[in-house]
């Protein structure tokens, strides 16, 4: 045939034009999509639900969290925000993340009182799994289980659920009701939780029998330990980080007297702190002493803020060497260290200065320098292997399994779990991940202007430092609806992706001039991996050498302008979801 | 507090003209630099960024495309001073200058205004250069003068400042009879003369536009009569200012909210608006009536020399590319003085035209023309291609449409094709805003790049068998170097089969465009 040309090939995105997409090509065109959901190690659909609270949908955006990382307004509290990291708000520098964290809480806080279950996603299936310890992992464990169709109990040896939701952290940052209303919820889909009711290793080899399936879920319960010298045995002394906030959280420490030295940088470090400042009298010094500096330490810019209006002091780049006496007085002498040069690493390695000792008061030391799980929980010739064990019906999730060290991990270590066991039960794997492909019929209106993406953000409200000491109130009051409003049209919406139709494009470059940032490329050639993913491109500066017009959704701001100008309606607009549980034909 | 969150749905272009739509060229001369925000509002004086960077055209607004000679000098005159040289005429009647530098922009508006020429609302959210059908008072066909009503109108709408910031470009023309040679289905407000009991009047159509996404006019009234004309626009471009989409521009035309909001809604609108300025819609019939004039011509610009009604003659110069020189251009006012009636007139074919020639001035003045270079014959022939600047100055244009313009002109003038000389129009755009309206030409042509396995080439998308209300038909797409040969086998295929002295246009809708297909792609 005459005029018939030769083009290059077109490159893909997705393997499905609209509809479910599970091959390789899918996920990873959504999670370079989303880097704050691919960061999420729940696959929370973040900007998903930020688009809800925008638009002032509270209950869908809880729902949506709710299905992907179970404890929406605990990790709206106490997450570690990976996903913020990657915020695509801050590969331009402007004005710092979009604040997912607070958002999530937001959304949580504005609900309807009554929320129902999720919906299963199989019929019941006449398996049944015991689930010991009922701490975040072994609760997400349960949950997707029991949506799996299969039987499930808990054993909590404490007598309320929850581990270290309410053992671990403060009610200051995470008041006790929302915990235990979203246990509730849990429970309320058909979850039999029994607190109470210890385990040992002589137990779980009956579990083990009894049931179709175990899992260990009983997280870090024993503390590490270090030898300072001097330091006794004298228990209203010395406390390690996690029986303190235990003991803490169950009102059963005493005022405590003289200066207080928290040892250790972590999360359970940084509550000891706090919590030690609400048990000593103003006049008393509480202070951690950390190894490394403040930027290696898990505590967020929030918690900074609320030790410095608190009045505990952060002393950084010390060791503890020894425990002295001065009169009554105790003193705890450290060494200096500082960092290795050259080593740029979230923790570098340190060295210890020589004769460099510096003196800190300390009465009450509390050692928060991490935890380990407890093996023994596991009967004799059992061995741990990652999720699974030797024994082909017990399984391990969370902390315990060793993968895990903050709420969110513990909730995606549960998900990965429950579809590990939801194999063994049934033979085979009945679901995948995958990604819900959808056209969008609105000109590219997304809501989203340029003038979004240099709005300033807003702090989170906190209490004043006057009475912030009385009944263990919370500290963060929470967004106001202004605030949420701001923040969350902050969001890039990075759930909408721009594709150009290369079949229908001219290369009339109205896109290019339109475009608000360098978001729209010429491109001489689009190189892809095997799964069809591209990789590279090969940018071209001449209209002869453009093979393709292209999208950068990396640079995209969502503001739908391209897709207006477009004169053929090359662009479309698709919204990617992902989607945990796609049902594989049996 | 934020910085700025209106939640506002307004195009940026909004904000802009939300702040003012005045300039201070002499400032802006200055400083030597036009910003961007400067640019947008400069659109209200007529003035556009070029391609070219630090270059801008200037369009002279000409209602119903009559200029005085004294007129033409001083646009001649300010082309050789300001603007290299060069006059470019437009397919809506309007003059342009291309080159201009921001330092000269000042005194080049004020040099125009002592003759009369003004460059205002050349371009902008506003109402456009109100044209008419080239013929218009001297063509045996009319209903009555379309030249002096549009005259009228541009007077009338020019000086209502409720209608200055419209959501778009707001654009009116006229034709004297129903041949419709001023192309009304193609532009914002659409009128066709037509006499009913005895009254002259027009039928009103709205809604039309090429552009990105064409549409075919809508009947909003078979006849308005003509004293209520301009009030019944008035009203319309009220529906346009109130109901236009300020949020995508893409989207803000008159012919999306007819096409949103349906016909009916928009003949009720302006039917209240006319009531609300006092003026009675009494005499305003809906339904389409017979027109009492006298049979007209489907496609009278046919005619080289036309004897008016008056005995006078009409005296085309086919203007190449719709650019002349300045020094052409004088002479053409001379012209004007020594044969014609002392005027100018362009027409929407990116020509020239005489009016009021002496029959026995018709010979000279025709020689006159041919010793400057132009054709006084060949009007809305296969050879009068209206080709817009393509990426010569314009910065959206995507091909440089004066080389295929070149291609076609010589395949066009070979001399197996003189038979079918008279059997369409050819028309090249070189993006989808259709500047040169490609889709109702009987062979249109639209420019855009075409993919190859490494880089792109220029090509055309290529319809054929368009026309006023049904828009040509996409035979394919085909790389510039592919054009010429794409084009003599559409026109031999055209010669095979042609009845008479058909036209294209009525050629494919009889064979089909298959048959074309066929031709083209060897599978015939």
């Amino acid at each position: 045939m005459r005029f018939e040309y030769q083009k290059a090939q077109k490159p893909k995105e997705n393997s499905v034009q609209t509809g479910v997409g599970t091959s390789p090509l899918d996920l990873k065109t959504i999670g370079k999509a989303i880097p704050c959901q691919e960061a999420c190690p729940a696959k929370t659909n973040v900007p998903g639900y930020i688009e809800h609270i925008a638009r002032g949908e509270h209950d869908a955006a809880y729902r949506i969290n709710l299905e992907d990382n179970v404890f929406p307004g605990v990790l709206g509290r106490i997450c570690t925000r990976v996903c913020e990291d990657e915020c695509r708000h801050n590969w331009t520098n402007v004005e710092g993340p979009v604040q997912i964290c607070h958002l999530k809480r937001y959304a949580a806080d504005h609900i309807a009182n009554t929320q129902t279950p999720l919906a299963p996603h199989f019929g019941p299936s006449g398996k049944k799994v015991t689930i010991v310890g009922a701490g975040p992992a072994g609760l997400t464990a349960a949950r997707e289980l029991n949506r799996l169709g299969h039987q499930v109990t808990v054993l909590e040896k404490e007598p309320l659920p929850g581990g270290m939701l309410v053992d671990g952290i403060p009610a200051f940052r995470l008041p006790r009701d929302i915990v235990a209303a979203e246990i509730a919820l849990i429970q309320d889909g058909g979850v039999t939780i029994q607190t109470g009711c210890a385990v040992g290793a002589s137990e779980m080899s009956i579990l083990i029998e009894e049931n179709d399936a175990v899992i260990v879920a009983t997280g870090t319960t024993l503390s590490n330990q270090t030898t300072i010298d001097g330091v006794g045995d004298d228990e209203t002394q010395r406390f390690t980080g996690l029986d303190f906030m235990k003991r803490y959280n169950r009102g059963e420490l005493p005022a405590l007297s003289g200066n207080v030295v928290v040892v250790g940088g972590g999360f359970t470090a940084v509550d000891c702190a706090r919590a030690a400042r609400r048990l000593v009298s103003a006049d008393s010094a509480v202070s951690i002493v950390y190894r490394r500096t403040e930027a290696s330490m898990a505590a967020d810019k929030n918690e900074f803020k609320a030790m410095r209006e608190e009045d505990v002091a952060v002393r950084t780049l010390l060791s503890p060497k020894r425990w002295k006496t001065d009169g009554s007085r105790g003193i705890l002498v450290c060494e200096r260290n500082v960092v290795k040069a050259g080593d740029t690493r979230r923790k570098p390695a340190i060295e210890t200065l020589n004769e460099s000792e510096v003196e800190i008061p300390c009465d009450v030391l509390i050692l928060a320098i991490g935890q380990r799980s407890d093996p023994r929980i596991l009967p004799n010739g059992i061995e741990l292997d990652g999720i699974r064990t030797s024994k082909e019906n017990l399984f391990a999730t969370g902390d315990f399994e060793g993968t895990s060290a903050d709420v969110i991990t513990a909730v995606a270590s549960g998900k990965k779990t429950a579809q590990v066991v939801d194999t063994h039960l049934m033979g085979q794997t009945r679901y995948v991940e995958g990604v819900r492909v959808e056209t969008t019929d609105c000109d590219g209106e997304t809501g989203r202007f340029r003038d979004h993406d240099i709005q300033w953000a807003l702090p989170m409200p906190m209490l004043d430092v006057v009475g912030r000491f009385e009944n263990q109130a919370e500290v963060e009051t929470g967004f106001t609806p202004e605030i949420a409003q701001v923040a969350a049209t902050r969001c890039y919406l990075c759930q909408y992706k721009f594709e150009i139709d290369q079949d229908l494009c001219i290369h009339c470059d109205w896109c290019i001039q339109a475009a608000p940032r360098e978001c729209i490329k010429k491109a001489a050639q689009i190189y892809c991996d095997d799964d069809g993913f591209p990789t590279k491109v090969f940018e071209a500066e001449l209209s002869k050498d453009t093979t393709f017009i292209y999208i950068d959704n990396q640079d995209c701001i969502r503001c739908g302008k391209c897709l207006r100008v477009c004169p053929t309606q090359a662009i479309s607009m698709k919204r990617l979801s992902r989607i945990g549980c796609v049902k594989l034909d049996s | 507090m934020p910085k700025k969150l209106t939640f506002t749905r307004r195009s940026e272009d909004e904000d802009i003209k939300a702040a003012g739509l005045f300039l201070d060229f002499d400032e802006m001369a200055k400083k030597g630099a036009m910003q961007a925000d400067d640019s947008s509002i400069a659109k209200w004086y007529g003035i556009y960024k070029s391609r070219q960077p630090g270059n801008h055209m200037a369009r002279i607004v000409i209602p119903g495309g009559v200029i005085t000679s004294a007129q033409a000098k001083n646009i001649a005159g300010i082309a050789e001073k300001y603007g290299q040289g060069i006059v470019n005429v437009t397919t809506r009647q309007a003059l342009q200058f291309h080159w201009l530098k921001v330092g000269n922009l000042a005194d080049m508006l004020r040099e125009l205004g002592e003759y009369g020429n003004s460059t205002k609302h050349g371009c902008g959210d506003v109402t456009r250069n109100v044209t008419a059908c080239p013929l218009a008072e001297t063509c045996a066909y009319r209903r009555l003068d379309a030249r002096a009503a549009a005259v009228e109108m541009a007077e009338f709408l020019g000086m209502c400042r409720d209608l200055d910031d419209l959501p778009r470009k707001f654009k009116i023309n006229f034709s004297g009879c129903g041949a419709d040679c001023a192309q009304p289905h193609i532009n914002c407000v659409g009128l066709s003369g037509v006499i009913h009991n005895g009254v002259p009047g027009y039928k009103v159509v709205i809604g039309g536009g090429m552009g990105w996404k064409p549409f075919v006019a809508e009947s909003l009234f078979g006849f308005v009569p003509h004293n209520k004309v301009k009030q019944v626009c008035r009203a319309v471009a009220i529906l346009f200012r109130e109901h236009g989409d300020r949020f995508n521009r893409a989207k803000s035309r008159l012919k999306f909210v007819v096409h949103r909001k349906g016909i009916d809604f928009c003949r009720t609108e302006v039917i209240s608006n006319l009531h609300t300025e006092n003026v009675s819609s009494d005499d305003i019939i809906v339904e389409p009536v017979t027109d009492e004039g006298v049979p007209f011509s489907l496609r009278p610009l046919l005619d080289d020399s036309p004897q008016g009604t008056d005995g006078q003659h009409t005296v085309r110069v086919i203007v190449p590319k719709g650019e002349l020189s300045f020094s052409t251009f004088y002479r053409m006012a001379e012209l004007s003085e020594r044969y014609a009636n002392q005027r100018v007139y362009t027409s929407n074919r990116q020509n020239l035209q005489f009016q009021g020639v002496a029959p026995s001035d018709v010979k000279a003045l025709e020689s006159e023309i041919r010793a400057l270079g132009y054709q006084t014959s060949g009007s809305f022939t296969l050879s009068d291609i209206v080709s817009c600047v393509g990426t010569t100055y314009c910065p959206k244009a995507v091909t440089q449409t004066r080389a295929l313009f070149d291609i076609v002109q010589r395949v066009v003038g070979e001399p197996r094709y003189e038979s079918i000389a008279q059997s369409g129009v050819i028309n090249i755009t070189g993006c989808p805003n259709s500047c040169s309206p490609y889709r109702i030409a009987d062979i249109g042509f639209r420019g855009m790049r075409i993919r190859e396995e490494s880089g792109s080439v220029e090509g055309y998308e290529v319809l054929l068998g368009g026309s006023q209300t049904a828009f040509g038909q996409k035979l394919g797409e085909f790389k510039l170097s592919d054009c010429e040969e794409m084009l003599r086998l559409v026109l031999n295929a055209f010669v095979a089969v042609r009845i008479s002295d058909e036209f294209l246009t009525d050629c494919v809708n009889r064979v089909g465009l298959g048959y074309f297909e066929k031709a083209v792609y060897g599978e015939i």
